[in-house]
């Protein structure tokens, strides 16, 4: 199976019109936006595309900007609403002007960074020799670019807050951001009115490091990304390494990356609950989710080595066979700790009146909206979207596993909760058909010393913790990638922030930020 | 509550309350999970995979295997490990690379197992020791090759009794070689080695599983009656020719590597 | 029973003899402040220990146990800890509010806490209308705990002090309509005859049944919001405002805020042991007269002390199980669930009592 993509390459006049008229026939969600340099040919970007609601067929659009200083393109975000947060993205590492986008500010890097690191006759270093000391000015203007009628650009700039905004840092530093997320938050008594992320405090340019490193090199920074997700984000780059190069794993790697990935996903979902629990004000049931976690590590930790850092999955194989004890750990964990974990989650959180209220009707997203937005995983499937690729575009060992798919209607925290925690009994049920059944063979695919992928471009995704992780790779044939790009499961659910929680209040946006469950590592990678 | 009468309301939102009560009522009587570092030193088990530190294991003669070809530095993505080697004249007059100092920047490793994995002589390992706060983080760059320590001249190779390896090690390449097809023959080298070993006690569980087997069949004769007898002679039976598949398939495993090392 | 009014008038007795009855006056207040601060101080550290064991507990923890055997002697570090911090003055801020602020909420808790019966006799504060004193009182800790959020000229604080505001005044409301309720039946406002009546004539809980128990719950549930506890610990919800109103304070300042908390859960189980629970009135049954004597012989510290920790025990337990509140929920418990209940009770308890329904 390969993974390899051939993009549809459009002119920047058609982009708008060709990306309306695929959205019209069903590719209603925007999967992945890639901006890349393609040297000599310009820049431009790659938008993929999927059939949101049937087939989860994919295409991908491909169109460069003509000119190559002042690039320009047209915006997509009047069909997407996450176009805005990608297109913004792009800005920041490309300079990619989106013509009519309504907030053309940098999203990641500070504001008076000087050029943009990821063309690749940037030069960061010389550009921003003194690494700024000072605090950064936030800007509070957002700037709209248009063409006027002699083609010159032209800027329009709006204030994102209004004068009399009452706004309040939620973050970088707060105990309820898990990590270092910043929300200018606009309130009114209350009444949250407005929401500006404003993200990059620990972004490390892993895709841009990427670039100068070799494929195996590369592997090493996947666990830095989305750490509740490491063992899904290392199996989505080394599949789409794998598939590339043609590399078909044995069937008993299959099996130990769907086991892997089915207890990271516990994992993720029992700190989701933990975390939750924590800024809801419930310290108690915090720890007891710990508790539980604690077993996964220690299973993760006898096989692998490593606890949230794991360093397991390889290209074309994985890095230690199975530990002799871990069927029995595994075991013992689906079949005791998990349920009777479980009944005392509900018992003691789900069930509370207090949570119940807090939760119920707060901050709903409809199935449209999170299509739109590309919330994928349980915020995704809180609201009704079929969205686990697990079952629609099944990978690894996962077609021949029975389970549900878990979705509810209505998309508020509680839906977004349930989902999660349904969603533990689920992997374990997966685990349970799996771990008697690990087929013999060899972990570990021989491979040539220096691993070079065939020129192209190249597409993986799997279904993350927390929805879809894709990997969008090119290939000029050389031992290191030239574009290597992750759609991050994080951003469209900071993008949706805004959205879901208006008009709610300072404490509703505690209980839908953590029903989102975003990892900031992974929003900023 | 919204939607439920107010009554209704109340007296479910006490039980779900009591509900919550209950379960930490509960768990204040359930032993607690604290492990109590540093007093646990001892019985603290890290698992044996645990990558604590880099170390280069020395033989009792002070002789560690690396042949500084660099592989390892080349690999490392930040720079963690810098191979300083020098030329040296051998007895027969030969030119031959020698390591001097293997320097190991603790602070930098980010433990992803490249270099460990890439090393064509397995000189270097993972150590699952936890302990490496420091006060100054100087002392996190660590020379790995002890003083006076020199490359073991002719690996010892413990499973050279084996006739079916010793092609495979007789093949060794010399330490000059071109460093990567080293890499490749010494891993499916020491693949091999490790399935033949692997082989052999698989061989021995399952004997070990049959002679268990048989006389659980024999008293199970003896005793047609006892039910627990007959079980454990099932059991015993299953068991042992569960291993028994097993050890075939390690040999011809083994096999296989050893052909593929040659 | 031991009563310390006679140590008590000894000692004033002594006193007068050797000074002039202006200095007497004034070294028994001396003396009193001491005891008063001393205990304090130790409650409150004693508090912090025992909630830290016990939320340890709860959540399979140990809890504190490096310093000191069981790690009791961590407190006295941690307060000395923070007797030696830096006060961090803070530009734009209104330093005189900020300053006066943690005095007014550890005066109010001193003089509170000054009013509960430990024994018979040993009593700091008694007259006639205690209990309205009490809560009269009481109530001026929130004036510090405003101040604090609004000269602090933080966003997080104000937040913090404009949700204390709310929610305390609040709650005062059912605290005294509850106390209202045990007023009807007792017919005293004084502590000392509260726990007098009681020691004669069994506990109001008992007294007062089902009437009396709800309002014991309601008693709880209020007091334990007006000490800003969990759930209901909205104005420093961590999680929100990551530490509202005292988000700016540093040092002893804040330490003032953290011994006030504990020592208003202190107070507010105090009350409830004297008021619900007879204060130091030992346990009686009627008619079992070989056991009330027994009982009889605990002196009336011990009794108080444990009733203390009891109800602390409740208090702790349900702290340490629910999620927080959100504030138009915490308003709305107030509004439409406890104040319509206490309303109900003093009804209830005021018909039991002219028709003679209660013990």
């Amino acid at each position: 199976m390969s993974n390899m993509i051939n993009p549809i390459v459009v002119a920047p006049e058609e982009l708008h019109d060709k990306l309306a008229a695929l959205k019209a026939e069903g590719y209603d969600f925007l999967e992945c936006l890639t901006g890349c340099d393609w040297g000599e040919e310009g820049l431009g970007v790659v938008y993929s595309l999927t059939k949101s609601s049937t087939t989860f067929e994919m295409t991908h659009v491909k169109c460069v900007a003509t000119d190559k200083e002042n690039p320009t393109l047209p915006t997509a975000c009047d069909l997407w609403d996450i176009a805005n947060i990608y297109e913004r993205e792009v800005y920041d590492f490309y300079g990619i002007i989106f013509l009519g986008h309504p907030d053309m500010r940098r999203l990641f890097l500070r504001e008076d960074w000087v050029g943009f690191p990821m063309r690749k006759d940037d030069k960061p270093e010389e550009k921003n020799a003194e690494i700024p000391a000072t605090n950064e000015n936030i800007s509070d203007t957002r700037h709209k670019y248009t063409l006027d009628a002699e083609g010159n650009l032209k800027c329009e700039d709006t204030p994102v807050f209004a004068d009399d905004a009452y706004v309040v840092n939620i973050g970088p530093q707060h105990p309820s951001t898990h990590g270092v997320l910043h929300l200018r938050t606009a309130i009114e008594g209350e009444r949250v009115k407005q929401i500006d992320p404003h993200l990059g405090y620990i972004h490390r340019g892993i895709e841009k490091i990427s670039e100068s490193l070799t494929y195996p090199q590369t592997l090493a920074l996947t666990d830095r990304m989305d750490y509740l997700g490491a063992m899904q984000t290392r199996h989505a780059l080394c599949m789409c390494i794998e598939q590339a190069m043609g590399i078909e794993v044995s069937e008993r790697v299959q099996v130990i990356r769907t086991i892997m990935d089915e207890l990271q996903r516990i994992d993720s979902h029992i700190l989701f609950f933990s975390c939750l629990c924590q800024d809801l004000g419930a310290t108690t049931a915090f720890l007891y989710g710990f508790r539980d976690r604690e077993e996964i590590l220690k299973i993760f930790e006898k096989t692998t080595g490593g606890r949230l850092i794991i360093n397991y999955n390889m290209i074309g194989g994985v890095a230690h066979d199975l530990h002799p004890d871990f069927v029995e750990d595994v075991k013992h964990f689906i079949n005791e700790t998990m349920p009777k974990g479980l009944k005392e989650y509900h018992k003691i959180f789900t069930g509370n009146v207090i949570f119940r209220n807090r939760s119920i009707g707060v901050g709903p997203l409809t199935r449209e909206q999170v299509i739109s937005y590309g919330c994928t995983g349980g915020t995704g499937r809180a609201a009704g979207w079929h969205c686990d690729l697990r079952k629609h575009r099944p990978y690894a060992a996962y077609g021949k596993v029975n389970f549900n798919e878990i979705t509810f209607e209505s998309g508020d925290s509680m839906d977004r909760y349930m989902v999660r925690l349904k969603e533990i009994e689920e992997s374990c049920e997966i685990i349970r058909q799996l771990i008697d059944n690990i087929p013999e063979g060899p972990i570990q695919e021989k491979m040539k010393p220096i691993v070079k992928v065939p020129e192209g471009c190249y597409y993986s995704a799997v279904e993350g913790s927390r929805g879809i992780l894709g990997v969008y790779l090119e290939s000029k044939g050389d031992k290191s990638p030239y574009r290597l790009h992750y759609r991050s499961t994080g951003l469209p659910l900071v993008a949706a922030l805004d959205e879901a929680c208006r008009d709610f209040m300072i404490a509703d946006l505690i209980t839908i930020g953590g029903t989102m469950d975003y990892i900031i590592p992974d929003i900023d990678r | 509550m919204a939607n439920t009468s107010y009554f209704a309301g109340l007296i479910g939102g006490i039980k779900s309350l009591c509900n919550g009560l209950s379960v930490t009522f509960r768990e204040l009587w359930t032993p607690k999970i604290t492990e109590r570092y540093p007093e646990n030193r001892k019985e603290n088990n890290i698992p044996e995979r645990f990558r604590g530190t880099l170390v280069m294991p020395h033989n009792e003669k002070n002789e560690h295997k690396c042949i500084g070809c660099g592989i390892c530095q080349m690999q490392c993505p930040n720079g963690t490990i810098k191979v300083v080697t020098e030329m040296v004249e051998t007895a027969d007059g030969k030119k031959k690379k020698q390591l001097v100092r293997y320097e190991y920047d603790h602070g930098c490793c980010m433990y992803c197992m490249l270099c460990t994995r890439a090393c064509p002589q397995g000189a270097i390992e993972f150590e699952n020791e936890y302990e490496s706060a420091v006060f100054d983080r100087k002392a996190l760059i660590k020379v790995l090759n002890k003083p006076g320590s020199k490359c073991e001249e002719k690996p010892a190779r413990p499973a050279v009794a084996k006739p079916a390896t010793a092609p495979a090690a007789a093949n060794g390449t010399p330490a000059t070689a071109n460093a990567n097809a080293a890499a490749g023959n010494a891993e499916a080298k020491a693949k091999a080695e490790k399935l033949v070993a692997a082989a052999k006690k698989a061989q021995e569980n399952a004997v070990a599983a049959r002679a268990a087997a048989d006389e659980a069949k024999a008293a199970a004769e003896a005793n047609p009656d006892d039910a627990a007898l007959q079980q454990a002679m099932t059991e015993a039976e299953a068991k042992a020719v569960k291993l028994e598949t097993a050890a075939k398939t390690f040999a011809q495993k083994a096999a296989e590597a050893v052909e593929a090392a040659k | 029973m031991f009563d310390f009014s006679d140590f008590t008038s000894w000692l004033d007795t002594v006193l007068l003899r050797v000074m002039p009855e202006w200095l007497t006056i004034l070294v028994e207040c001396v003396l009193v402040a001491l005891g008063i601060i001393t205990l304090y101080a130790i409650f409150a550290m004693v508090m912090i220990y025992v909630e830290r064991k016990f939320c340890a507990f709860v959540q399979c923890r140990l809890g504190p146990d490096r310093v000191g055997p069981w790690g009791t002697i961590q407190v006295v570090c941690d307060v000395l800890k923070m007797l030696t911090k830096e006060i961090v003055s803070l530009r734009k801020t209104d330093r005189f509010l900020h300053a006066l602020a943690p005095f007014l909420v550890v005066t109010a808790s001193m003089t509170t806490f000054a009013c509960l019966p430990w024994n018979k006799g040993a009593q700091i504060i008694d007259f006639n209308v205690g209990v309205f004193f009490f809560l009269a009182v009481g109530s001026i800790g929130v004036v510090g705990i405003l101040l604090a959020g609004w000269s602090a000229n933080n966003k997080y604080s104000l937040i913090g002090a404009m949700r204390a505001g709310a929610q305390i005044i609040s709650y005062e409301l059912s605290i005294g309509m509850v106390m209202l309720t045990m007023i009807c039946l007792a017919g005293t406002m004084s502590f000392s005859e509260l726990c007098q009546n009681q020691a004669e004539g069994g506990w109001y809980i008992f007294r007062g049944h089902f009437v009396a128990l709800a309002a014991f719950i309601v008693y709880l549930i209020a007091g334990n919001a007006e000490c800003n506890r969990g759930p209901f610990d909205l104005p420093e919800s961590e999680s929100e405002l990551t530490a509202g109103y005292h988000t700016e304070y540093s040092g002893m300042d804040f330490g003032y805020y953290y011994l006030a908390e504990y020592l208003n859960l202190f107070i507010c189980a105090g009350m409830a042991s004297t008021v619900f629970l007879g204060g130091w009135a030992p346990f009686v049954i009627p008619g079992l007269d070989g056991f009330n004597e027994v009982m009889a012989m605990i002196p009336g510290f011990v009794w108080f002390l444990a009733k203390v920790f009891f109800v602390l025990f409740l208090l702790l337990w349900e702290r340490w199980t629910f999620p927080r509140l959100r504030i138009d929920q915490i308003l709305t418990l107030e509004w439409k669930y406890l104040i319509p209940i206490s309303m109900t009770l003093l009804v209830l308890m005021a018909l039991c009592v002219s028709l003679g329904l209660t013990f």
